[in-house]
């Protein structure tokens, strides 16, 4: 449809999880479940479940070559949920409060030991006035305007005994 | 692993007097849609506004993380006149107008590093 790239983003959002046949420009055709349409090019990414666990496909239809979308089944909380954990980046968990909190006071007892100045100040742990890490507390949490500062306390995290490395998801 | 072919032709450079992401260079007027799709202010409320930006974070913030999700695999990429080509994902404009790739697989021969046109490309896939 020459409308596809008019679309306001609330009708794009419509077709979220819903799975559809997209026509392009060379008369091909694609099936697939939408996971999501970018407002700023109206392309349509498409995935491909496989079976049993095997790897999905995912093919993205750039917005200026759609020409008709339609759909032909709804999706449910389950598609969802598996759209979703697919493009969870590896590595990635969700903590838990009590998990969150446990590494929060490791760090702090291990900078403390090592005779930095740490203040806790809500969900943040506030080094030298120079230097904020938030959750989850790792070495990629830290920021600071002072490059040096942060390369030393970065270091200093990594290098926390305590710390479990992530395990990586398999993806 | 086949010989490289050498560089073909470089890809022109950035306008001397542009700023990169300037709505009003040539080179956005001419490939964007002037305006983003949105509903206009007058004749709706800020509660529809606010839905239509929380709706286009949200479909914004998915389509980043499918980029995310293609840097370095292998991408098959589906262009004109059925031409289809492989490379490796490396990056793409804000906008999404063009694709740099590494190991671009062309009929005659293997590019090492290549920008492609996404009005080129009709679609383009990679397994997860």
């Amino acid at each position: 449809m020459e409308t596809w790239r008019q679309l306001k983003p609330l009708e794009w959002w419509k077709y979220v999880n819903k799975e559809v046949k997209v026509t392009a420009h060379d008369k091909q055709q694609h099936h697939g479940w939408v996971f999501t349409v970018d407002p700023v090019s109206a392309s349509i990414v498409l995935v491909t479940f496989q079976e049993k666990g095997g790897t999905s496909t995912v093919r993205v239809v750039t917005g200026h070559a759609v020409q008709e979308v339609e759909v032909l089944q709804e999706g449910n909380e389950e598609t969802a949920g598996r759209l979703r954990v697919i493009f969870t980046p590896p590595g990635a968990q969700a903590l838990g409060p009590e998990e969150v909190r446990r590494r929060k006071e490791s760090l702090r007892l291990w900078l403390e030991k090592n005779r930095i100045p740490v203040e806790e100040k809500g969900e943040t742990l506030c080094v030298a006035n120079v230097l904020t890490v938030s959750a989850p507390y790792g070495a990629e949490d830290c920021s600071s305007s002072n490059e040096i500062i942060l390369a030393r306390v970065q270091s200093l995290v990594e290098s926390n005994p305590d710390s479990t490395p992530d395990q990586p998801a398999n993806s | 692993m086949r010989s490289h072919v050498s560089v073909l032709r470089l890809p022109r450079g950035p306008d001397p007097n542009g700023r990169g992401f300037d709505p009003n260079s040539p080179r956005f007027i001419a490939l964007c849609p002037t305006t983003i799709s949105a509903s206009s202010e007058t004749g709706t409320d800020s509660v529809q506004i606010r839905e239509e930006q929380r709706a286009r974070s949200a479909l914004r913030e998915s389509f980043l993380r499918t980029l995310i999700a293609m840097t370095n695999k292998q991408v098959q990429f589906h262009m004109h006149e059925r031409v289809k080509v492989e490379a490796k994902f490396g990056a793409s404009d804000i906008d999404v107008l063009n694709v740099q790739v590494s190991e671009l697989h062309t009929p005659i021969g293997v590019q090492k590093e290549a920008l492609l046109r996404c009005q080129d490309v009709i679609s383009y896939s990679f397994d997860l």
